[in-house]
């Protein structure tokens, strides 16, 4: 139904969460909050943003009073949030599988 | 910097424009953050983003297409697993559309395939179940007809069995592994409403081993109520249940009177179970005694041969235990006398001998039915081309379009599935209701009625009449190919039809033609065999006159005096009647079947030990029989009330015994006897000679159109068989129960009440039965042929509606296609007559050369016809000219209203339609 999300996409729209953000912000959250295992390019992170435009996960979004005209913000659509709550849920089931298998601990 | 803004310019030209602008600045500032990290860490974010940039101006340009291609695909396998469904509904929907677009199209291809489909479907739900469909017993197939013929007495069949043949074949066959036989009796039923005549059959209680179907309710009878002296006990019928006893579930263990006797109900029988027919009110057990020697050929029988054992071998058996008659009966008479007349079994299967000849009619139904079926696909096929053609321009320019052939069959299929669907569920509610009206009309001679209806097979069989029917016109128009350049490059309506299409469409109607002919043709002859039937001699005047059944119970009238005092107070009530002429009675009326027979001794001659003197009916009669019925006296004198009063012993003949027993000598005077066995054997045989007073007309004992006439003695009911027969001689058949004849100067029916009130004065408990007009025995007789007759007819009018409408169709189309043709010619100055002249003339071949090859087939099938003609021969000439020159005059008039259309051109309108 929705399309693969990548790590770097799944991380891209965990940081448009909490609201529209533009390219500079969503590269330094996804870093901080990978632990700098992601740290992508800024090649990499606008590819990655019209790859979501494209599937219609992420939208442009209206720039607040005050900026700079060249950036451009991105939000998440609902769409894009039913994606990603599908991929969460795919990675629930794979640390639950995880868990049965005892490759991971059970929760306390 | 530069070097990344001008990568990144190349990098971003695929992607959107305002990314380009964010990039450069999501850039600048990771690359001052980084160097505000310091020298190294500024560096390493440089080459990263460099590389980054390249990677992204890589993938952009060359994937770019792959992600498109890929979001296609994805974008359409969603789209096909939520629009298959759709696409197909669209499909139908658009179908249906085209199809209201042209009504009349639609309207009459509907009609004629849902006629057609429907009067197949009802035929063949007949040959069904009536012909193919095994009798509803368990392993139907291993029963067989218990009956006898015997060659010196020319009887090929129909005799029946013997209560000692019976006893023979179950203690001595290994064949048959169970036996039962049965023979019919009407009782009257007291105590339950009005007073009710009954038609029981009284049947060995051995008859549920052989059907092997038990009753609904209580149980069947026991071996020992089966024997002399049992006690009385009756299964009910379904239908008597209901009627009488209200469906009461508690009937059982109750007693009911029967011609005064009370008799204790043990069961009652399935509303399915029908045997031997299906109004059987009551089955009672026949009690038969083996102490009774050989005895008289009273009764039917059924039996069930053993599993593995063929009919033939069978009867090869049975033939080896006739042969042993005489030893199986030592001293016994008649067995002997029997034996001498060569016996042989003449059983058949039981299905062929439910069904009879009725099969082969009804085969030859549904063959023409089949051709109706013909007809009305010549006719749709034909309305198919010609919309087929009509579309041509909307069919190449699909083509053009891209459609490949399947596509445009399915486009022309999906319309004529839509077509023939609709179609065939019409024809189903027709076959529905015409098996309705079959089974309420009950056509006397029509077997297995009541198992008439429309079930899965009949269902499967029409729908699948309407998916051949869908395919092959569905096929057409894509299998008569579409010319794509050529449909596109002619220029409005096409100046003349290829050579081709022409001819095709001229070889449809003249087939239709020719069907049609084929159908007239049938019908015309059986309605002429049908006129030469009605005219046939019936021997006695059916007209205005009333017949029923009044029967004497045993127990209240004793004796023969009492029973002929009883039948003459009737008599006398009637005749008091105003509007009533003559009233009489007899035993058995004309095309009743055989009644009582017997061989007949003639006073004066021997016969040779090993001889056989031949058969004759015998029938008692109260005074004034043959005047009421109108027969012919030939010589002599009839019998009147006095020789019943006086009971003298005379007997009148009629003209086929005068034929067998004295060919060139007067009858009369002389005297004839039944020859009755001696009570006792061994004993000298003691013959009531009756002296032969006077000669009338034969009448037919079985069918109108009648090849073996039998020889008739008419006695006077005083010196017949009555209750005490035992101790007064008596001959013939028993006078208890009696069919009386009034002769009325108004119709018939109107005297019924007042008949019932005559009896009634005379004996409140008594009913009378079988009410009916006199005619209707005659119309009886011709009803087999009378209802093929109107089947045919029907047939016949359909196909020949179904060919002027295929004539008419064709030859308008022919006409609206040369529009411009005959436009131009009229303005050329040829006349109106002239043009219309030359429609006429096209058509009117057509029709010739259909009407020929109508001839043609109707000659060539003249033999498969010839079974239910009376008196016609197959090839009759006049038959065949008038419905010849009727078919070809409907023809040309449905060739003329086109013809006319084109004479009324206007030319100048035809010219510019162009």
């Amino acid at each position: 139904m929705f399309p693969v999300l990548s790590d770097l996409a799944f991380h891209i729209v965990l940081a448009l969460a909490d609201g529209p953000s533009h390219g500079y912000a969503i590269g330094k959250d996804v870093e901080e909050r990978s632990g700098g295992r992601l740290d992508p390019t800024t090649g990499a992170l606008y590819q990655a943003l019209h790859r979501l435009a494209d599937d219609g996960l992420v939208a442009p979004a209206q720039a607040p009073q005050g900026t700079d005209p060249r950036r451009k913000y991105f939000t998440l659509t609902a769409q894009g949030r039913r994606a990603a709550a599908a991929e969460a849920q795919r990675l629930d089931a794979l640390v639950r599988t995880a868990r049965k298998r005892k490759l991971f601990p059970q929760r306390a | 910097m530069s070097i990344h803004r001008w990568i990144l310019r190349v990098a971003a030209r695929p992607m959107p424009r305002e990314y380009g602008a964010a990039m450069e600045e999501t850039l600048a500032r990771r690359l001052a953050a980084a160097r505000a990290a310091g020298t190294r860490r500024y560096w390493r974010v440089w080459c990263r983003e460099l590389s980054g940039l390249v990677a992204l101006a890589v993938t952009e340009r060359w994937g770019a297409r792959a992600r498109a291609v890929r979001r296609a695909a994805r974008r359409r396998n969603e789209q096909r697993k939520a629009g298959a469904m759709d696409a197909i509904v669209l499909e139908i929907a658009h179908a249906a559309r085209r199809l209201r677009r042209t009504p009349a199209f639609t309207l009459a291809s509907l009609l004629t395939l849902a006629l057609a489909i429907g009067a197949n479907g009802a035929i063949f739900a007949v040959v069904e179940r009536v012909v193919v469909n095994p009798l509803p017993y368990p392993a139907s197939d291993r029963l067989i007809e218990l009956d006898h013929g015997a060659e010196r007495l020319n009887l090929p069949a129909g005799m029946g069995n013997t209560s000692g043949l019976y006893f023979h074949y179950v203690e001595r066959s290994r064949a048959l592994e169970s036996a039962a036989v049965y023979r019919p009796e009407e009782l009257t039923l007291t105590g339950h409403g009005d007073p009710a005549r009954l038609r029981v059959a009284r049947v060995t209680p051995s008859l549920a081993s052989v059907l092997r179907v038990g009753p609904a309710l209580g149980r069947w009878f026991t071996e020992a109520e089966g024997l002399p002296g049992g006690p009385p006990v009756v299964v009910l019928s379904h239908g008597l249940w209901v009627r009488s006893f209200g469906g009461d579930p508690g009937v059982v263990g109750k007693a009911v009177a029967l011609d005064g006797l009370d008799a204790q109900i043990v069961g009652v029988m399935p509303a399915s179970y029908t045997f031997p027919s299906p109004n059987v009110d009551l089955w009672a057990p026949l009690q038969l005694s083996r102490a009774a020697g050989f005895g008289l050929w009273n009764y039917m029988g059924v039996a069930r041969l053993r599993d593995g054992v063929a009919l033939e071998h069978a009867r090869a058996e049975l033939k080896g235990l006739i042969a042993d008659i005489p030893n199986a009966f030592p001293g016994d008479q008649f067995a002997l006398g029997n034996a001498q007349t060569n016996l042989r079994f003449s059983g058949r299967t039981l299905k062929e001998a439910t069904i009879g000849n009725v099969a082969r009619g009804l085969w030859m139904l549904l063959g023409s039915v089949g051709v109706i079926l013909l007809v009305a696909c010549a006719n749709v096929a034909n309305l198919f081309l010609v919309r087929s053609e009509a579309r041509q321009r909307e069919v190449a320019v699909r083509r053009a379009l891209g459609a490949g052939r399947l596509r445009m069959a399915r486009y022309f299929l999906i319309e004529s599935l839509l077509l023939s669907t609709v179609a065939a569920s019409l024809g189903l509610g027709l076959a529905w209701g015409a098996l309705r009206l079959l089974v309420l009309a009950e056509p006397v001679n029509l077997p297995r009625l009541h198992e008439i209806r429309l079930d899965a097979v009949t269902l499967a069989f029409t729908l699948a009449l309407g998916l051949v029917a869908a395919l092959t016109f569905g096929a057409l128009p894509v299998w008569r190919g579409t010319d794509a350049a050529g449909a596109l490059n002619e220029s409005g309506r096409g100046n003349t039809l290829t050579r081709r299409r022409h001819v095709f469409r001229h070889v449809l109607m003249g087939a239709q033609v020719a069907l049609a002919l084929v159908l007239l043709v049938a019908s015309g002859l059986i309605v002429r065999s049908f006129q030469k039937l009605r005219t046939v001699d019936a021997g006695f005047d059916p007209a205005s006159a009333l017949t029923f059944n009044v029967a004497w119970p045993d127990r209240e009238y004793r004796s023969r005096d009492e029973v002929v005092a009883a039948h003459h107070a009737v008599i006398d009530r009637l005749s008091a009647l105003p509007g009533v002429m003559r009233v009489s009675a007899t035993t058995c009326l004309p095309l009743s079947g055989g009644c009582s027979g017997n061989t007949v001794r003639v006073e004066g001659r021997t016969y040779q030990g090993g001889t056989v003197p031949p058969l004759a009916f015998f029938r008692a009669v109260a005074g004034g029989y043959f005047e009421t019925m109108g027969m012919r006296l030939l010589r002599g004198r009839t019998i009147a009330r006095g020789d019943v009063a006086r009971g003298e012993p005379v007997a009148v003949v009629n003209e086929t015994l005068v034929a067998r027993f004295f060919p060139n000598e007067d009858p009369i005077g002389r005297r004839i006897a039944s020859n009755i066995p001696p009570a006792r054997p061994g004993e000298a045989p003691t013959f009531t000679w009756l002296e032969i007073v006077g000669v009338v007309s034969n009448t037919p004992w079985r069918a109108l159109a009648e090849r073996d006439p039998m020889p008739q003695v008419y006695l006077p009911m005083s010196i017949a068989r009555g209750p005490d027969s035992a101790r007064a001689p008596a001959i013939g058949p028993g006078i208890s129960v009696m069919t009386y004849v009034v002769r009325t100067a108004t119709p018939p029916l109107v005297f019924t009440a007042s008949a019932r009130q005559a009896v009634s004065v005379v004996d409140a408990t008594v009913p009378i039965a079988q009410v009916r007009a006199l005619h209707e025995l005659v119309d009886r007789s011709s009803a087999q042929m009378a209802f093929t007759m109107v089947l045919v007819a029907i047939a016949a009018g359909v196909a020949l509606l179904l060919g002027a409408i295929g004539v008419y169709g064709v030859m308008g189309y022919v006409v609206s296609q040369r529009t411009s043709e005959i436009g131009v010619r009229l303005a050329l100055g040829a006349t109106p007559a002239r043009v219309a002249g030359q429609v006429l003339r096209q058509g009117a071949a057509v029709a010739l050369a259909g009407v020929a090859a109508g001839l043609v087939a109707a000659l060539a099938g003249s033999r498969l016809i010839e079974s239910l003609l009376y008196d016609v021969s197959p090839r009759d000439p006049l038959i065949f000219t008038v419905t010849a020159t009727s078919l070809l005059a409907v023809a040309l008039l449905a060739c003329w209203l086109p013809a006319r259309r084109a004479a009324r051109t206007n030319p100048l309108s035809a010219l510019r339609a162009e």
